[in-house]
């Protein structure tokens, strides 16, 4: 089991990411855009593509664009490849961005991003805890979880989605994660429990497989239990519940 | 054909709602305007247009539509444009840039292009002149205010336009300056600058007469004319800023300076007590270095960014972060970059203070709630898109930082401690290695930017001294440094460009091989037309030097290429100890070492005991202890800064382990911890403490406190006592004056005491001696602003185990103890400015108690004793209760029968020092009893989980809300 994680031009959540990806088992290396430009073939070694969090290009002409574009001018064809088999791919935060950009998720008319990320509706950046829901508990990535506790940390984390796509989005179950409030029920939009005001507190698209998830939350910054806050309380556990994500990509090729 | 692309969002932004909300729900939409340098035809801008778009959240205006298109959204009448002014960094436009070059790839090779913000707005003038005066800043940005049909007649003739920077042609020939001139004429080439041939004067060197007299000598004895950049390379050598003169001067009978025998004197003296040395690297590099296990070594450094943020607080801010990012970088081999710190010593952001840098109400210093927002923008670019966490900092107002304000930014690196056998932290450019600039390019950005901050803020402050960081290009560079060059031992040494740029950074290299040649026309430049000198001095931002020898020079620069950043070989370190600089073959800069380093003259100042200003007593406002605490919570400089702890992500790199909010009451903590390693279960502790409210009361004293608060709220946080160190980061005013310098004194010699004392060695620092504002009120009155001097002290240190590290809510049933004694100490407390005062003392620190109480609370820690715990600082055992109650949402019961003669108010309102609020569990009390019974603790009530706190007083019980408490506590900042 292989993970290629990727790198360059302010990518920044490299290291944790392979890090969670290690512990439960996969064996991976940080591999920068550029190389794999230079060399496309390499992806034939990894059963996961995973694109981190960070800020590439700064989020200049919207968070995820650049680094999109950059792709679709270089590597769209093997990356939708990659996709189309029996192998994962992962964008957290950033990398949720550019998969919405590139519009590998939810990859409904094939052609052209058909969703986008925009700016939170209070208008800052957020970087606080949250929980959601699992909604499609068919995509690998997502199998046997219930709610999540994760953080998140982004400017643009609003999923915006026109009215007819949505609908069939719903239809085709392709909704990952929802935010959830303190009683566990839909967020509803209400701030902070939503922390950027996305329409139906969607937090996670999938593509139709399920083996494509783009998630605005962090699982890699909630792996241990001492990332959760107020953790004192509760030494009992080792890991946060971003482990779950990475056990169930070790259990879909286990 | 058409000259830009416009974008705007089909929704309303974040930024729109903003804007309307601040400016009472006018009807306002952003334009994204990007002004091309030459016209595209049809086929580019629709390619352009949808690789810099997205078509479900955008739409792209052309001709034929922006009539539509707009009038859906509202019936605008004006318009804002707001540009780069050119030469200023535009991150936009250079993104903008790549994208096109990638995707357009040999098709459409050479244009400009700049970003702009459009602002079309429905109202009156006067609310759009305002609008644009909070948007853009005139010092690096033009604003343009038309009318809505003009703006739809320059879409329809493309009238819009970009600046490039366009500096006349010039030929270079080697300028000689003349310094046998009459001392009036020389002095003004220090205060002014060197005069052009066409009589302008470059701006300030910030020479005094003295230093132009030791340069004419040198030039004397070698029997020839200075050139234009050697005079400017001694002026950026000798400033203030890179040679601490004032620290390093003989002051009073104290010979070798005040650095020499207090700061470093603490530390020489503390290594000699002491058998277990953990320092490093002391002083001499980018950052001060401590152990942090066997195999690596962690670094801290503090910068401050004052003038640069005073003039465009966005762009200070950032540059600081960033650029204290670079000293971890060129500590030792290169560290890397693992947390961020901020402190911002700030005006009331709800007050106008109308101030002026020059007469007649002209040139206006900016509001301050637009420095406050800046700032705390600059530092969350910065840090966020850097991928850095930033989970420590502090804010604090004072009217008197209307003039300047503070900004302290922070960074805490990380390396192993030995590379392919050698020390990490030792480095030395060799005879013969090659000299490589990476990074960013060469611009006009911050010329005189040393000279400057070294001199008092006034008219003549020069604007080129602004400069914008940019994050991304300095990230790019930072990967390839820590992640593939660093760990091959492939470049001999590194070091940062900051203030003073090459002339600096190779200046300081070069002390390790002899001395250097540089060729100046190979720095690669952001645009044609920059003199030699400028090029020398310039501190474009995000830019390395690295010492590379011969035989790894294409490999470096091969790997920097790959990564998309430039590198570009400048010259040569050499053996003989020459400092020699050409410009097309002609030698332009050629001076001995040892002058170009120690040349200067030595300054010899005396002090004198300041006049103290008695301050008056205030009245006692009368009002119930309740509503006191209400009114302390919500006072600016005790309420919640939540909302700068959610804007800055300290959750990247998966480090954080202490938060800056604790509890599910989300209390804004002192200290904060990140755990750097996945495979260690060490724990950095990290911490800061400034009392520039006590330093014209008692400048001694003010130390005192800061170093005890910075230390003890890292004992708290559960770090290990004998793996704790310092930095000292002092803010002064008018330092050439002896009352200020007597102030300086005093509070360096309380740096050696305290350090000492508690055997917390300074690792690092970093002063800014002339923090003042000479300009003008509305009136046109003359006046001096000068702040409070303020010395930050920040703190770091080990936890050695993830046990170790305390929380600040208690639980159910808990006891609550306060350690340490509660004096009589409200003089400039918040509780005395806020509620008034009647005869009261200053906080004074007694080491010996306080690291009683530091070490037992160490032990009861270690073993398990203490449950909870929060240093008490400002608001006393009041504030330090309810923020307890606020975190865990948990009431508590507080008695106030109290013993010692001291007065309710004073008890729970007094700052007194070196205090703890702890909480444990009943079944503790006799063991904690064992290790306390030598030092002062007092059992102040208990934990009762209920939804209130109660005061129990003799006669009565008063009782608050949590929630209501809550509430004051998580109040906005008026103006912010």
């Amino acid at each position: 089991m292989n993970v290629l994680v990727l790198s360059g031009y302010g990518i920044n959540c490299e290291n944790e990411t392979l890090h969670a990806f290690e512990v439960v088992g996969f064996k991976g290396k940080i591999v920068h855009i550029n190389d794999l430009i230079q060399n496309p073939k390499q992806l034939n070694n990894y059963q996961v593509f995973a694109i981190p969090g960070g800020f590439s290009y700064g989020d200049d002409t919207g968070s995820g664009n650049a680094m999109a574009k950059k792709i679709m001018t270089n590597l769209y064809d093997q990356l939708i490849d990659f996709s189309l088999k029996d192998k994962l791919i992962i964008g957290i935060c950033n990398g949720c961005q550019i998969l919405v950009n590139l519009g590998l998720v939810p990859s409904l008319n094939k052609k052209d991003p058909e969703v986008a990320m925009i700016e939170n509706k209070s208008g800052s950046y957020e970087c606080r805890w949250v929980e959601v829901k699992v909604n499609n508990n068919k995509s690998p990535w997502l199998k046997n979880i219930i709610t999540l506790k994760l953080p998140v940390a982004h400017q643009e984390g609003q999923f915006m989605i026109p009215f007819n796509l949505l609908k069939s989005i719903k239809n085709n179950n392709l909704i990952g994660l929802q935010y959830i409030d303190h009683h566990k029920k839909l967020a509803k939009g209400q701030f902070p429990f939503n922390p950027n005001g996305s329409k139906d507190d969607i937090a996670a698209l999938t593509n139709k497989n399920g083996n494509v998830l783009a998630m605005m939350p962090h699982p890699e910054r909630a792996f241990y239990h001492y990332h959760v806050p107020n953790w004192q309380n509760n030494t009992s556990k080792k890991f946060g519940d971003g482990y779950k994500i990475f056990m169930n990509a070790k259990k879909f090729f286990a | 054909m058409t000259n830009t692309i416009q974008i705007l969002s089909i929704e309303k932004t974040g930024k729109e709602s903003s804007l309307q909300k601040e400016h009472n729900n006018k009807s306002i939409k952003i334009i994204d305007g990007y002004f091309f340098s030459t016209n595209l035809d049809y086929q580019k801008f629709t390619k352009i247009s949808k690789l810099i778009s997205n078509d479900v959240s955008q739409t792209i205006l052309t001709k034929k539509n922006v009539n539509k298109i707009l009038s859906s959204y509202s019936n605008f009448n004006w318009v804002v444009e707001i540009k780069f002014l050119p030469g200023v960094t535009d991150n936009i436009a250079t993104t903008v840039k790549e994208i096109i070059k990638d995707n357009l790839k040999s098709s459409f090779k050479s244009f400009e292009l700049g970003s702009t913000k459009i602002i079309l707005i429905k109202g009156r003038k006067e609310d759009i002149t305002k609008i644009s005066k909070n948007e853009a800043n005139p010092l690096i940005q033009t604003i343009k205010i038309y009318p809505f049909k003009k703006y739809l007649n320059n879409f329809k003739k493309n009238k819009f336009k970009i600046e490039k920077v366009k500096l006349p042609k010039k030929k270079y020939s080697k300028k000689e300056i003349n310094l046998d001139i009459s001392d009036y004429r020389l002095s003004l080439i220090g205060k002014l600058g060197i005069e052009e041939n066409d009589k302008s004067r470059r701006g300030t060197l910030g020479l005094d007469l003295e230093s132009l007299k030791a340069i004419r000598n040198y030039f004397y004895t070698i029997k020839r004319k200075p050139t234009d950049v050697e005079i400017e390379t001694l002026a950026q050598t000798w400033s203030e800023h890179c040679k601490h003169k004032i620290f390093s001067a003989k002051i009073d009978d104290i010979q070798e300076g005040i650095f020499k025998k207090y700061i470093k004197g603490a530390t020489e003296k503390i290594i000699q007590l002491r058998k277990d040395n953990f320092c490093v690297s002391l002083f001499t590099d980018n950052a001060g270095g401590i152990e942090f296990n066997k195999d690596w070594t962690i670094c801290h450094k503090v910068e401050t960014h004052n003038t640069p943020s005073a003039l465009d607080p966005f762009g200070g801010a950032i540059t600081g972060i960033v650029g204290v990012n670079r000293d971890c970088l060129g500590f030792g081999k290169g560290a890397k970059p693992i947390a961020n710190t901020y402190a911002y010593y700030l005006a009331d952001p709800n007050k106008n203070y109308q101030l002026y840098r020059q007469k007649n109400n002209k040139d206006p210093m900016l509001p301050a709630n637009f420095i406050a927002k800046g700032i705390i923008s600059g530092v969350r670019v910065g840090g966020n898109c850097s991928g850095i966490p930033t989970p420590q900092g502090n804010m604090y107002f004072d009217d008197r930082f209307a003039g300047k304000p503070l900004v302290f930014c922070g960074t805490v690196g990380i390396i192993p401690k030995k590379i392919k056998g050698k020390l990490s932290h030792k480095k030395k450019a060799n005879p013969g290695d090659i000299i490589i600039m990476v990074g960013g390019r060469v611009g006009k950005d911050g010329i005189h930017g040393a000279t400057f901050s070294s001199e008092e803020l006034d008219p003549n402050s020069p604007v080129s001294a602004v400069q914008i960081g940019d994050p991304i290009t300095q990230k790019k560079m930072s990967d390839v440094i820590i992640r593939e060059l660093r760990d091959e031992n492939i470049y001999s040494s590194i070091t940062d460009n900051g203030a003073g740029g090459l002339s600096s950074s190779i200046g300081e290299m070069a002390k390790e091989s002899g001395g250097f040649i540089v060729n100046l026309e190979k720095v690669p430049l952001k645009y044609n037309g920059l003199y030699p000198w400028e090029i020398w001095i310039s501190e474009s931002q995000e830019r390395m030097t690295l010492a590379v020898p011969p035989a790894n020079v294409k490999k470096v620069i091969k790997r920097f290429n790959a990564r998309g950043v430039e590198a570009t070989i400048i010259g040569k370190f050499i053996k003989k100890e020459k400092a020699i600089v050409k410009y097309n073959k002609t030698e332009i800069l050629n001076l001995d070492m040892e002058f170009l380093h120690e040349g200067y003259p030595k300054l010899n100042l005396k002090t004198s005991y300041p006049k103290i200003k008695k301050e008056k007593k205030k009245i006692i406002k009368k009002s119930s202890l309740i509503d006191k605490l209400h009114k302390l919570l919500s006072s600016p400089n005790i309420v919640s800064k939540e909302f700068i702890a959610t804007q800055y992500d300290h959750e990247v790199q998966a480090t954080s382990i202490i938060k800056p909010l604790q509890g599910e009451g989300r209390v804004f903590g002192n200290a904060t911890a990140i755990k750097p390693l996945f495979g260690d279960e060490k724990s950095i502790a990290l911490s800061q403490a400034a009392y520039p409210q006590y330093a014209e009361i008692n400048p001694y004293d003010m130390a005192g406190c800061s170093i005890d608060t910075a230390y003890k709220n890292l004992i708290v946080s559960g770090a290990n006592s004998k793996k704790i160190a310092i930095l000292d980061n002092f803010c002064w005013c008018s330092s050439d004056e002896p009352d200020r310098l007597y102030q300086l004194k005093e509070a360096a010699n309380a740096c050696y005491d305290y350090a000492v004392a508690y055997q917390t060695p300074f690792i690092s620092g970093k002063d800014s001696m002339f923090n003042d504002f000479k300009g003008f009120d509305k009136n046109g009155k003359s006046v001096k602003i000068s702040i409070p001097p303020t010395l930050l002290i920040s703190s770091i240190g080990v936890v050695d185990k993830i046990s170790h590290l305390t929380k600040i809510t208690p639980d159910d049933g808990d006891i609550l103890l306060v350690l340490g004694n509660t004096g009589n100490e409200l003089q400039g407390s918040v509780y005395s400015k806020i509620i008034g005062h009647e005869k009261t003392k200053n906080p004074v620190v007694n080491s010996k108690d306080a690291l009683r109480t530091y070490k037992n609370f160490e032990k009861a820690n270690k073993l398990g004793i203490i449950n909870s715990a929060i240093g008490i600082d400002l608001g006393g055992i009041g504030i330090a209760v309810t923020k307890m109650a606020i975190s865990s949402k948990k009431g508590l019961t507080i008695d106030l029968k109290l013993k010692n003669k001291i007065s309710v108010d004073q008890f729970l309102f007094s700052e007194t020092q070196s205090r703890i609020l702890i909480s444990i569990k009943k079944n503790k009390l006799a063991n904690f009893k064992k290790i306390f019974k030598a030092s002062y603790y007092t059992i102040i009530g208990k934990c009762t989980g209920s939804d209130v706190i109660e005061f129990k007083d003799i006669k009565k019980i008063i009782r608050g809300k949590i929630s209501d408490f809550a509430k004051s506590y998580k109040q906005n900042i008026k103006g912010l």
